[in-house]
């Protein structure tokens, strides 16, 4: 976490927050970051992976091998974020 | 009303080698090793004993596959852990009626052709531990227990494990691991104990009350037992009473029997005069049952048919003026710090649950919150490696079904209906 934040900083991207989430029921697949409100799931995260998420964060592709998880535990969990109870 | 386990009411104090022998104690052994472990096997499947433990599998079949298991040896576990809140039957027979338990275990072991007993008792039950260690010295000065058993050439060890205090450590397979001395986590099935169980080998696991039903069943038959219950459930029920009626306690009970014998009769009705708002016949696992459910029949297909379950018997009552977010919230935090861990989809479930709950009980989330229930217990159905992920499930549901007014209330007001 730590790492991701200093990249976003590096990056002066303001707008985006940092925090740690309860159990999104994936830990197996994890270190798991979840991009919210624009819904995109990267498992598996390594550090050397984070420059890529930084760069979506600002605009960049979408990180397409680590979305890796079930569509439908994705589905579930936005749908939790969607209705405020995480 | 005559039972099985409790033919003169609930002994008072613990019954001694001599005063069970009085009463045909240890006969049915006898009778046993005089026959083959497949009659045995038979005469337990006849009287269609099913575990007391809240799954309710059928006792013969499982005895015949852990007997039907090629490899050796084999072992049998009585499970007295004992972890479900307000279950007080284990300790109570493995106190009082350790004989009985006892040779219910030893004709077990004969049925599958084990050498060992694990008797797997819960570690707060300390007169419980020391009534069946006695017993157990009484046993094998008998020749009950030990080498060559009644001179029929049958060895049996038998061995006391101290049941960790908590929830999953009585799901069969963590009392497998805790006997090898591992953390009480619940292993992924198949395969089953009954092929590959304790130390790899066939492990026969039974609840103490289940056992406690064999040397009746093995003595008297099956035709016998058959006249206590109904056709399908036969045999009768240890039911447990908490403080919410006002004679809390043990109650033994032919399946079939009203809940509301067991309520009234048994127990003397709710305390303090309280009516009832909802009924828990299995807690906290169960659907809630509406008070008009009153007269559904203890036994597992009735309680099925009216929407709840039997499980292992604990029946508890909501009285009016509980809120049921409440109750729920409780229930819900209790599978939350029960859970063991290990399964990412029972962590995610449990804690997302309590937290929703929680957002209900402060008025937070509105009606959209309430539609998410229903998805994340169908989206977690059978993931775990054990039951527990599907506990939660039935108290919810039921609530959200039969008590929309407390919840809507908590969501509109942020207040509980009731106070």
């Amino acid at each position: 976490m730590t790492e991701l934040q200093k990249r976003i900083d590096d990056k002066g991207l303001t707008d985006v927050e940092v925090k740690s989430y309860m159990c999104f029921g994936a830990c197996q697949e994890g270190p798991n970051i979840v991009l919210y409100p624009e819904k995109n799931w990267y498992a598996k995260v390594k550090v050397e992976d984070l420059d890529e998420i930084t760069e979506h964060l600002a605009g960049g592709p979408h990180v397409q091998r680590l979305d890796t998880i079930d569509s439908s535990l994705k589905e579930l969990i936005y749908q939790l974020l969607d209705t405020g109870v995480m | 009303m005559e039972g099985i386990l409790f033919p003169h009411g609930v002994p008072e104090g613990r019954e001694s080698l001599s005063a069970y022998r009085s009463r045909g104690g240890y006969e049915a052994l006898g009778k046993a090793l005089q026959a083959s472990p497949e009659e045995l096997i038979k005469i337990v499947s006849d009287a269609g004993l099913r575990g007391r433990g809240g799954a309710g599998f059928p006792t013969g079949k499982k005895w015949q596959f852990t007997r039907e298991a090629p490899e050796q040896p084999r072992y049998l576990i009585v499970n007295g852990g004992e972890d479900e809140p307000g279950s007080k039957k284990d300790r109570v027979l493995l106190e009082n009626l350790p004989h009985l338990v006892l040779e219910g275990a030893i004709l077990g072991a004969y049925a599958i052709g084990a050498t060992k007993i694990y008797l797997y008792i819960n570690a707060q039950y300390d007169a419980a531990t020391q009534s069946i260690n006695d017993a157990i010295a009484e046993a094998k000065n008998a020749g009950y227990l030990g080498k060559n058993i009644l001179g029929r050439g049958f060895d049996l060890d038998i061995e006391v494990t101290a049941a960790p205090h908590n929830y999953v450590a009585g799901e069969d397979t963590a009392v497998i691991e805790v006997i090898e001395g591992k953390k009480a986590w619940p292993r992924q099935k198949p395969p089953f104990p009954v092929t590959v169980g304790l130390f790899g080998k066939p492990t026969l696991v039974n609840n103490v009350e289940t056992l406690a039903n064999v040397a009746p069943i093995a003595l008297r038959g099956a035709d016998w037992y058959g006249k206590f219950g109904t056709t399908e459930s036969s045999g009768t029920m240890i039911f447990s009473l908490n403080d919410d009626v006002n004679r809390p306690g043990v109650y033994e009970l032919p399946f079939g029997t009203p809940l509301r014998y067991l309520i009234e009769e048994c127990g003397g009705g709710m305390k303090n005069g309280k009516k009832i708002k909802a009924i828990m016949p299995a807690a906290p696992s169960s659907a809630f049952l509406p008070a008009d459910k009153i007269d559904t029949p203890l036994d597992p297909n009735s309680m099925r048919d009216a929407g709840s379950a039997l499980g292992c018997g604990v029946v508890r009552l909501i009285p009016k003026g509980t809120c049921i977010v409440e109750e729920v919230l409780k229930i819900s935090e209790f599978f939350t710090a029960e859970s063991c861990g290990q399964c990412p989809a029972c962590r995610m479930e449990t804690s997302t649950l309590t937290m929703m709950l929680k957002k209900v009980q402060a008025g937070q989330g509105g009606q959209p919150i309430l539609e998410q229930f229903g998805k994340i217990l169908a989206f977690n159905k059978g993931k775990g490696f054990c039951s527990l992920i599907g506990m939660p499930g039935p108290p919810i549901e039921s609530a959200l079904k039969l008590f929309p007014a407390d919840f809507a209330a908590h969501l509109t007001t942020g207040n509980c209906p009731e106070n």
